[in-house]
């Protein structure tokens, strides 16, 4: 346990399990507004165990874990440790108690270096030798397999390293208590294993791995225990190898899920063809580079592979804000001759990457953002003039396709949550039936209910002509709804060869460009 | 020989304070904070350090007053912009406009009522060797130190530097802190040339510290050498006056204003290449 020193002290953990409830919660209530986000919600986490909390978006996990972390204090209820009250005020007080977080989007500060990262908050002495340090952290690192380049930039590192400097950051303050938030969401499916068998190892050294996350298949094959949360409730609370995923998934979302799958269309005419495309990157390289590629009426085609292998700049040179080389034709026309506006008039729709970012503007009401895109039509525009109540009639239409929840068309649309934003995105980009989607990440943050009805209407658009592009991280939910997939790897993009088509593990390895 | 002497003395007189200023901007912005209030800041000092030094006749209180000064119109700025969530540059500006607004009532009630102004000050030596040491111990700070980091982690991110328990609001505070003593011995100095107090001393002063932080790329030694070359460009500018240029009489205004156009092109030239902190006015 080396690794484990510090100027500070030196524990050690032993290993017992016998101790059933290392971290006990009870009880916990909090409410937002008029909002229960957490209704007397009681956990027991075992000492040395990884254990996974489920739920769809809004059942209360992530308020549950920035509980117990002290960024949220509980309108009620305790929380002990190892048989200790604790009343956490901030994050500060959590940490010194051995809690340690790694939220979804990442704590880590792009612009700082990888050793920076790593000390931030618990940097010891008020003077900084980066060299003392160093030694240390390389030596905590080591224990893991993990290597890093110290003194890089953060912001240079692919996610899974990102990952790791989280894992490693935790490690640096003696965290014991280690709560992850969807950790595998940016990670390929090799590096998912790789992470899972590192918090094998910390759970085995005895400390306490607490993971968040929408996929069942990681909760069957890696954790202990599973807590199922529905509605701010904690509705089940079981071994994972005393329960099955198909009946986890029906304790999430309270019910049989039954989503009828609509059986493919034969593909139709060639909507979409790339030939020779190249796209160049923002640092002057060649991020895209397809030597050719096709998309057909009535066809879902899925784009995998790790974040940053040129998903983005593929996108975003087919919906007209990045220029491209090659042949792009989108029916009879080059795509590169039209602007962006005439893309959208022809039928392209686009579900961008980053809903707040691209997609929405915040402060706007929901019946402006509802016509955004959508507003040199008929009727929405009458030359000169807006028809507001054809906007409504449109925002209408696009909140009841997903049934997003919104208070008022005329509140802003921040107010709403990640997955109603996400819905509305979606559900708009849908409206005035377009020929072609181009969707990046089109259930981000939806759980699978919402994730399954925004399938479902994908597919079922195709089956009445228009095709979808879709690029998503995550290789199961491709594997699931599309017809096809196509992998990028370093801008290039290549097919899984046939036989291996909905092989997970092929895609696997060709995302991160072995040989399938 | 002489001239030479002259001209680095007067660029060292010239662009101390700018380089004072330009370190106080440097904690400010490297935190986060936009601070136009630089100005400000520098103007209040300058106008309590003068007028406290004439009234009392106390060199050291004088210069005390002019920290406080410079402090408080510091901690104003962070007051509304960290605790009201105000817009940085319209916060700056409603700074700006207090400090000149106080400091032109304050000099006329003074001269109405024939108060002595003149004072005596502290060497302008010792202001010369803070601009030159300072940079150096801030840009030691930046790197070496846990303060220096923690400003560098929440002037890129505050939300995520708090997830990693660090309280943003507390580094910026102390930030702006800082930024206000080191405006303070900048408006200090600033006042200790002419001996006495003038309503808007400072014109455009807090600005060009501003551009020369800017210019340095937001770190500490670049700036200050930025801010000492616009300071040898004030003192050509005065030099050069009068002086015909190929036979033909130019206007001193012509003159006057090389420095702030040096400042403009050498703005336009490099702001493409100098990247600010990342949450640099939007938290």
């Amino acid at each position: 346990m080396r690794h484990l020193r510090s100027s500070k002290s030196s524990k050690v953990f032993p290993v017992d399990r016998s101790n059933a409830s290392f971290i006990r919660m009870q009880g916990i209530t909090k409410r937002f507004g008029n909002v229960t986000a957490n209704a007397s919600v009681d956990l027991d986490v075992a000492k040395g165990s990884i254990h996974a909390i489920v739920g769809e978006n809004g059942a209360g996990k992530s308020t549950l874990m920035r509980i117990l972390y002290g960024l949220y204090k509980p309108d009620s209820g305790s929380i002990s440790i190892d048989g200790e009250e604790k009343s956490f005020k901030s994050p500060q007080d959590a940490i010194a108690s051995g809690i340690g977080m790694v939220s979804q989007h990442y704590a880590i500060i792009p612009e700082l270096s990888c050793i920076d990262n790593l000390i931030l908050g618990a940097e010891g002495s008020a003077l900084i030798d980066r060299n003392t340090i160093i030694e240390r952290a390389t030596n905590l690192a080591s224990a893991l397999g993990f290597e890093f380049d110290w003194y890089a930039i953060a912001g240079d590192m692919s996610p899974s390293a990102a990952q790791k400097l989280e894992i490693a950051k935790l490690l640096w303050r003696e965290s014991n208590i280690l709560i992850l938030d969807e950790p595998t969401a940016m990670l390929s499916p090799e590096d998912s294993a790789a992470l899972y068998t590192n918090l094998r190892t910390l759970a085995d050294a005895g400390r306490t791995v607490i993971v968040v996350t929408h996929r069942l298949e990681e909760v069957m094959d890696y954790c202990e225990r599973v807590t199922v949360m529905r509605n701010g409730k904690v509705v089940a609370n079981e071994e994972t190898a005393q329960t099955t995923s198909k009946r986890l998934a029906e304790l999430i979302v309270g019910g049989e899920l039954t989503f009828e799958r609509e059986r493919p269309a034969v593909p139709g005419r060639v909507s979409l063809s790339l030939r020779e495309f190249s796209v160049q990157g923002d640092r002057g390289d060649r991020a895209v580079d397809i030597n050719a590629f096709e998309l057909r009426e009535s066809e879902v085609v899925g784009v995998a592979g790790v974040d940053g292998n040129g998903q983005k700049e593929l996108i975003e040179s087919l919906i007209g804000i990045r220029p491209y080389l090659g042949v792009a034709k989108y029916y009879d026309r080059e795509l590169g001759g039209l602007s962006v506006a005439q893309r959208l008039e022809d039928g392209l729709a686009i579900v961008p990457e980053d809903r707040q970012l691209q997609g929405l503007i915040g402060s706007w009401s929901v019946a402006d953002n509802a016509i955004l895109g959508l507003h040199r039509r008929q009727p929405i525009s009458n030359g000169w003039r807006m028809d507001r109540s054809a906007c409504i009639a449109v925002t209408e239409d696009i909140v009841r396709r997903f049934s997003t929840k919104v208070s008022s068309f005329g509140a802003p649309i921040a107010s709403l949550s990640g997955g109603n934003q996400q819905r509305f995105v979606v559900a708009r980009a849908l409206e005035g039936s377009p020929k072609l989607l181009i969707a990046f990440q089109p259930a981000r943050g939806l759980d699978i209910r919402g994730s399954s009805e925004v399938y479902a209407e994908i597919r079922r658009r195709c089956s009445m002509g228009m095709c979808a592009l879709i690029v998503s991280f995550d290789l199961d939910e491709l594997l699931e709804h599309c017809d096809r997939i196509v992998v990028m790897f370093r801008g290039k993009a290549s097919e899984p060869p046939h036989g291996l088509q909905s092989d997970r593990h092929a895609v696997g390895r060709m995302m991160v460009g072995l040989s399938p | 020989m002489n001239e030479l002497l002259d001209l680095v003395s007067a660029t060292a007189r010239l662009g101390g304070p700018l380089a004072l200023a330009a370190m106080g901007g440097l904690l400010s912005e490297r935190s986060g904070v936009v601070n136009i209030a630089l100005e400000g800041a520098m103007l209040a000092s300058a106008c309590a350090c003068g007028m406290v030094s004439a009234a009392t006749g106390s060199t050291a209180l004088g210069l005390f007053a002019g920290l406080v000064a410079a402090v408080i119109v510091c901690l104003l700025h962070a007051l509304a912009v960290l605790g009201f969530r105000i817009d940085h540059i319209v916060s700056g500006i409603a700074a700006n406009a207090v400090a000149f607004g106080v400091t032109g009532f304050a000099i006329k009630v003074a001269v109405q009522r024939g108060a002595e102004l003149k004072f005596t000050p502290l060497p302008q030596i010792v202001y010369i060797a803070c601009a030159l040491i300072l940079p150096v111990v801030i840009a030691f700070m930046i790197q070496r130190t846990v303060f220096g980091l923690r400003i560098n982690a929440v002037g890129n991110s505050g939300s995520k530097s708090a997830e990693m328990g660090v309280n943003p609001i507390r580094v910026r505070l102390v930030a702006l802190f800082g930024c206000g003593l080191l405006t303070g011995l900048a408006g200090a100095m600033l006042v200790s040339q002419p001996e006495h107090f003038t309503a808007n001393m400072t014109a455009g002063k807090g600005f060009i510290a501003l551009a020369a932080l800017i210019l340095g790329g937001w770190r500490p030694i670049p700036a200050m050498i930025a801010a000492f070359a616009f300071g040898l460009f004030d003192a050509l500018q005065i030099r050069l006056q009068g002086t015909p240029m190929l036979g033909v009489e130019v206007p001193s205004q012509f003159w006057a204003s090389l420095p702030y156009v040096i400042t403009l092109i050498a703005l336009a030239g490099f702001l493409g290449k100098s990247k600010p902190p990342a949450a640099l006015g939007r938290e």
